[in-house]
């Protein structure tokens, strides 16, 4: 009896293991997907991964997949734009995660880091882009492109081969604090005495303060200044709300690569100057100046206290009335921010240079149209950039700009810009509000539209669209702002050393940053008195960080 | 009759298991199951090797065995109550409305907890109204593991009770008479009687329930969990999805989840084992 249920475990057992073997050969065959590329009617199908936003604004009817610019890639370029995913932030990774582990990747997509674009180039599962770039961009794009000296195409290369379209970010720095105009009018607070816009932290304290105890949002339960939980600009909303302006001041730069006064490849996240923010933090957060629930909140949390008038401090890059202050507009018709930034002793702003890359659309290997990606990014960013008459041209792109729909919905979410072309696009938008130069002259439609939208905010700011008040915000106040600093000289810049990835920071690196958050959490909230930073430092190292810089030694050694 | 289960069985657990081998190479993609290098134990001595390894070990056994500890008692102790609740009307509803949570998921339930629980939440409102001070049940490393407890507690035990009610249906009736002829109180009787007639359900509910012990519940503490209690609520799930997928570490996440995998299958042969040699009952 025994043995007979032994010898049927053990039949069982190979048939499973046959049956096993059989269908997994089914599921690993090569996802052939020549037959769709091409739709019914003969139009050319791309299959994309979208990265949309919250609040696109879309008129009823359109969507991620059928809107003004899909429409327009389908006339101009005949091809038909299909959604393989959406998704948002932290989903949007997810589901690229998903894709490249199932290797089974849309036509197009985005990677929002180099080290998920190196992955991709490893697996051999995107299309080697040289050809068709060389071949179909258009001058304007290589211009664009050839203003980094190469860095950013260098970016998305390997071997020489371009594996993939950068997006291309000009400096975001510096960190601005947007504080309610409204609100310190209203309380009678004298922010900035001086009027240059720089504050000191104490000033800035000062009027979290007053806030506080004045409440002049009137929601009966004020907060002084919000931060995330990522306070060094970690994965979604990176730029904004956290604390890369308080370690300027200290001369710190968390999270970038370094070289400190003897020629040592150092991390910003483990010096001096890093600790001291904390330090300023940790005691905010006991006098109540820092967010009570601080550490707890979420992007979206501390979006809803900023549009119901429980915070009026919200620190940020110079974008950020355009996607997220907007919605405070829509909330309350009063409400406008001025933006400052804050100075260390010596009057200046500390700023680090940003990677100039770090998103990349990807074409899938066997994809056989990988020109359209070209064609696309001629479209969008030469021919609709450069148009001189948005309205005759593309009417039904001119009314989505009109309209403030979301720059999410174009096909491709990246920005793919000159290096000086913020400050530049700044004088032809301050020109033409102005009355210097002729709204045709405006080299762009895009800033052309700034324009526009900033002249019908003057005409009456009480009465204007919350998509003409973010403009004016963001291009008055914040372009603004970085262009008087710029001018008058006030800016600081260091450059980092290494934007790349190691083979230890790639094991070892997610872990890393898990005990930054975690401590410098703890730090803030006082679980651990501030010299636990030394701690952390030690730990730092010694769980890799030593590791990982001896690394990068080696390889910036090799470049020279 | 018994193909098509053999087949379902076959198709969604069986195939799934050929996956294992990802834990053993240094899974690629592009190169696929059998084409990725073997690197034999690597993961796994690289899961040891991390400083917070047992922490998160801990954590995880701290709060499955609070949910498994907590929530049995919880459903015996409400069973027999509910069973002493004459009215048919009465039962019933109260039934409905323990049962309730049950059927409704984390995502949906963690926005009650969070509205609940916050700084400025219902709980902390009656605490200051109460004089006592607030407290950040969600960002504190000391409350959040009760937290978890206390909540997961409530969403089950509702449930958890129907099979004790069950049990206790089927203890004789005339056991319970001839007690109470014999003068034994309403305590006695629930002591001696039900708890006994109750035995072998709770024994056979307990073993099944061990191999969980790893389990402490992803999708509860994914969704109420933030950095400040990464401390006590990161469990070796909620670790494994962080690391393992967004860190696109799909071999090590791989290697931790057999792991658990292992233990789970160790802890139910040993309790299945411990059940024969003291009580004469086991499950197989």
């Amino acid at each position: 009896m025994k043995r007979n249920s032994l010898f049927k475990r053990i039949t069982m057992l190979s048939i499973a293991t046959i049956m096993t073997f059989s269908l997994v050969a089914c599921v690993e065959k090569e996802p052939s997907n020549a037959a769709d590329s091409v739709s019914e009617n003969g139009e050319k199908v791309i299959k994309m991964g979208r990265v949309t936003s919250a609040n696109p604004k879309l008129p009823e009817g359109d969507t991620y997949e059928n809107n003004a610019y899909t429409r327009l890639v389908e006339e101009k370029l005949g091809a038909k734009i299909v959604n393989a995913f959406e998704g948002e932030g932290e989903d949007y990774t997810r589901q690229v995660a998903l894709a490249i582990s199932s290797g089974e990747l849309p036509d197009m997509m985005r990677v929002d880091s180099r080290e998920e674009l190196k992955e991709l180039v490893e697996n051999d599962l995107i299309a080697d882009l040289t050809d068709v770039y060389d071949k179909n961009a258009s001058d304007y794009i290589k211009a664009i492109y050839d203003s980094y000296d190469g860095r950013s195409l260098e970016d998305a290369s390997f071997d020489e081969r371009l594996m993939a379209l950068p997006a291309t970010i000009g400096d975001e720095a510096p960190n601005m604090i947007w504080i309610r105009k409204d609100w310190t009018e209203k309380l009678g607070l004298e922010i900035d005495s001086d009027g240059d816009r720089l504050i000191t932290l104490d000033e800035l304290e000062k009027t979290a303060k007053a806030f506080i105890e004045n409440d002049p949002g009137g929601s009966g339960n004020p907060i002084g200044i919000p931060m995330a939980y990522w306070l060094n600009s970690g994965t979604y909303g990176g730029s904004a709300l956290n604390m890369t302006s308080i370690a300027g001041i200290f001369h710190a730069y968390p999270r970038f690569w370094l070289e400190d006064e003897n020629g040592n490849v150092t991390n910003g996240s483990i010096t001096e100057g890093t600790k001291q923010a904390l330090g300023v933090l940790a005691n905010w957060y006991k006098k109540g100046i820092l967010d009570p629930q601080f550490g707890t909140r979420t992007w979206d949390d501390i979006m809803a206290l900023v549009t119901n008038g429980q915070t009026g401090i919200v620190t940020g890059p110079w974008h950020i009335p355009d996607w997220g202050l907007s919605t405070v507009r829509e909330m309350d018709k009063n409400a406008n921010f001025e933006a400052y930034t804050l100075e260390d002793e010596n009057g200046k702003v500390n700023v680090a240079h940003t990677n100039p890359t770090g998103s990349f659309i990807v074409v899938r290997k066997d994809y056989e149209h990988p020109e359209l990606a070209i064609e696309i990014l001629n479209l969008f960013y030469d021919e609709l950039a450069n148009s001189k008459d948005l309205k005759t041209d593309y009417p039904e792109v001119a009314e989505y700009k009109e309209l403030g729909v979301d720059g999410s919905t174009r096909p491709f979410n990246i920005e793919v810009l000159k290096s000086d072309n913020l400050l530049f696009d700044y004088s032809n938008i301050m020109g033409a509000v102005n009355g210097v130069i002729e709204m045709e002259e405006i080299a762009s439609s895009e800033a052309r539209d700034a324009a526009t939208s900033i002249m019908k905010y003057n005409e009456n700011p009480n009465e204007a669209d919350t998509a003409d008040w973010s403009k004016y915000h963001s291009r008055v106040k914040g372009m603004g702002l970085i262009d008087k600093l710029t001018k008058e000289n006030k800016f600081n810049w260091v450059t980092p050393v290494y934007f790349g990835n190691t083979e230890t920071l790639e094991k070892k690196g997610a872990n890393l940053l898990k005990l930054e958050e975690e401590d410098f959490i703890k730090i803030v909230t006082g679980a651990e008195p501030l010299d636990y930073f030394d701690t952390f430092v030690s730990n730092w190292k010694s769980q890799g960080g030593d590791e990982i810089k001896a690394e990068i030694e080696a390889i910036l050694a090799e470049e020279e | 009759m018994l193909l098509p289960g053999m087949i379902f069985l076959f198709i969604f657990s069986y195939i799934p298991m050929f996956g294992i081998i990802m834990a053993f190479q240094d899974y690629i993609p592009a190169k696929g199951m059998l084409g990725s290098e073997f690197v034999g134990f690597d993961h796994f001595t690289y899961m040891f090797s991390l400083p917070d390894i047992g922490q998160i070990f801990t954590n995880t056994v701290v709060i499955a065995l609070g949910k498994i500890i907590l929530g049995t008692l919880m459903a015996i102790v409400f069973s027999i109550l509910l069973n002493e609740v004459r009215l048919k009307l009465l039962k019933k509803s109260i039934q409905t409305v323990v049962y309730l949570p049950h059927f409704l998921s984390w995502v949906v339930l963690a926005a009650v907890v969070l509205n609940m629980f916050n700084l400025d939440g219902t709980v902390n409102q009656i605490l200051s109204f109460l004089g006592f001070e607030k407290l950040n049940f969600l960002g504190s490393n000391k409350l959040f593991q009760p937290l978890i407890i206390g909540t997961d507690v409530w969403k089950e035990f509702g449930f958890n009770s129907i099979v004790y009610l069950a049990a206790i249906t089927a203890v004789d009736p005339g056991l319970h008479e001839a007690a109470g002829i014999d003068g034994a109180n309403w305590w006695k009787r629930i002591w001696h009687i039900t708890l006994p007639g109750m035995l072998p359900i709770i024994l056979l509910l307990a073993i099944l329930s061990l191999p969980n012990i790893l389990n402490a519940g992803f999708d509860q503490i994914y969704n109420l969990y933030s950095p400040m209690v990464y401390e006590t609520g990161d469990i070796l799930d909620t670790y494994v999805y962080r690391i393992g997928l967004l860190g696109r570490e799909y071999s090590f996440g791989t290697a931790v989840g057999l792991f658990k995998s292992i233990i789970g299958l160790v802890l139910i042969l040993s309790a299945n084992n411990a059940a024969k040699k003291y009580t004469d009952r086991k499950l197989f």
